[in-house]
């Protein structure tokens, strides 16, 4: 949705994000977001086998808030 | 430049051209420039905004209706809600610091739900607002673009988790290089100090000490050129974030051997002096009514919470990180919200430091308080690191307007303990040179020695 055509130099930042630390980053993210790929499947799987098939999107809700509290 | 004068920019405000903070008047305000419009008003609009001052994540503000400092720039002026006092990373204890952290991660997961992203995550935007870490920079987020990596990794890394990890895997006195590294912590020193065995820590490998090489080996490398057609989908964005929020979370540091049993000096007052002590000190404080209170010398906040509980914003500050620490726990623990612990070294206060030094104020600037408390600490300042008494006198009067402080005479046994070990040059430490010292900055409301003891507590109020 705010998806833009402008090439990274339009939106290039005050800050120095460091050329290491953003290659860093890229490889660490996939990684990482591979292990939320997997995690995520596997709660959807573990919810089939219990079966608790009537509250998927309450489910959703309750996660998207869980910690607006901070402890 | 009269119109810098007239509404002068605060000096830690020039590194973001999305706006700045600026006083008129006495009032706190920010401007929003018009280059940040687009990400201001979607940060309004979209619910972020709502969500994260409900949850105690961001500072509130208003707009207001009045004339910006630099027009030819501004988009709108907002009034923030303004802090009782503005405390710095270096005075923070290892909870508080951690707190910090987790804040700023957590304010970004909730972001990327509503197409926003923090554009930096230095430490300094976070302050204590009644009692949590909270996001001060309402001008920190930007919109979120799909396949972008997150620009303030970088920062996130050597502002957080490097000083964090030091603390917890080497020492937690290692927090105080965030005073010399205003940017944060320097990847390559973080990397050489700490211990090999971090080394097998998958998080801390890969943020910390891998981080410090590829910073090395892409040096002298444009960003584009690193980057080359890589993209961080949303996906990888959100694991990021949580990898980042496990190291944190896994960064314990426990407040242990230091002398907790010799907080209070609970084995120099009997029960009916500390009793005595406490009451007389609820009574100058209900007296002086005070809005802002600094207690030098703190401990873990006992007579400081005497001043919060009385409606006081209370400044506890105390020297031993693991007192700040448990103080900061019960903060938590109980919920108050006008108690601040904080780390300082008085022999050696937060100096002013960055650009210019005007970025970080000293702790003096940050003052004056409307009362002091400093109960048994005049012995340390004044034997252990040899402070004549008139110069005492002198740093607290600059210090705030009242003084309810302690005398604990040389026959004291923890002055005996602080003496044995040299000669005694202080012939003027007596009462009588105390209250000479003092009423040459101060005039003596009450002096009272305290019921069995031979300490003497005193309310002054600046001359």
């Amino acid at each position: 949705m705010f998806l833009s055509p402008l090439p990274l130099a339009a939106f290039l930042l005050y800050l120095d994000p460091g050329s290491g630390s953003f290659l860093l980053q890229l490889l660490i993210a996939g990684l990482a977001g591979l292990g939320v790929f997997i995690g995520s499947q596997w709660a959807k799987i573990k919810r089939r086998l219990s079966k608790q098939s009537a509250s998927t999107a309450a489910g959703e809700t309750e996660t998207d808030d869980e910690d607006d509290e901070q402890s | 430049m009269t119109r810098m004068m007239s509404s002068p920019k605060l000096g830690a405000s020039f590194r973001d051209p999305s706006g700045f903070l600026f006083t008129r008047q006495g009032v706190l305000y920010r401007q929003v420039n018009r280059s940040y419009a687009e990400d201001y008003e979607r940060l309004m609009t979209s619910g972020l905004y709502q969500k994260l001052v409900k949850a105690g994540f961001l500072v509130p503000h208003q707009e207001v209706d009045v004339p910006p400092a630099e027009a030819e720039m501004a988009f709108k002026v907002l009034q923030p809600e303004r802090l009782p006092f503005i405390s710095y990373p270096y005075e923070w204890s290892f909870s508080q610091l951690k707190d910090a952290a987790l804040t700023t991660l957590a304010i970004q997961k909730r972001a990327l739900k509503y197409g926003l992203s923090l554009k930096d995550a230095s430490a300094y935007n976070i302050q204590f607002y009644q009692g949590k870490a909270t996001l001060i920079d309402t001008l920190s987020f930007e919109t979120y673009r799909e396949g972008e990596p997150w620009v303030a990794y970088r920062q996130f890394c050597q502002h957080f988790l490097a000083p964090l990890a030091l603390m917890a895997w080497r020492d937690v006195r290692l927090g105080q290089l965030l005073r010399v590294y205003i940017d944060g912590l320097p990847l390559d020193l973080v990397s050489a100090l700490l211990p090999t065995r971090t080394r097998w820590n998958l998080h801390l490998y890969t943020h910390l000490h891998l981080h410090a090489r590829a910073q090395k080996r892409y040096a002298d490398v444009s960003l584009a050129e690193a980057r080359g057609q890589r993209k961080m989908n949303r996906q990888a964005m959100v694991g990021l974030i949580a990898s980042l929020e496990n190291a944190v979370r896994k960064l314990i540091w426990k407040a242990g051997g230091t002398e907790w049993a010799e907080y209070y000096d609970i084995t120099n007052y009997t029960a009916e002096a500390f009793e005595h002590k406490r009451q007389l000190v609820a009574a100058w404080l209900e007296q002086t009514a005070p809005r802002l209170v600094w207690d030098l010398g703190a401990n873990t906040g006992l007579f400081s919470r005497l001043a919060a509980e009385r409606g006081a914003y209370t400044v506890a500050f105390d020297i031993d990180p693991a007192a700040v620490e448990q103080n900061y726990q019960q903060v938590k623990a109980n919920r108050e919200t006008r108690l601040l612990p904080l780390l300082l070294d008085l022999t050696n206060p937060s100096p002013a430091i960055g650009w210019r030094n005007r970025e970080r104020e000293s702790l003096l600037q940050r003052g004056p308080a409307d009362l002091v408390m400093a109960l048994a600490l005049v012995h340390h300042l004044a034997i252990s690191n040899n402070v004549p008494l008139e110069s005492l006198a002198e740093f607290f009067a600059e210090a705030g307007r009242w003084l309810i402080i302690e005398f604990v005479p040389k026959s004291d046994s923890q002055v005996q303990k602080l003496l044995r070990s040299r000669v005694d040059i202080f012939p003027d430490y007596r009462r009588e040179g105390f209250e000479r010292a003092f009423g040459q900055y101060f005039q003596i409301h009450q002096a009272v020695p305290l019921r069995q003891s031979e300490r003497w507590l005193y309310l002054m109020e600046k001359t």
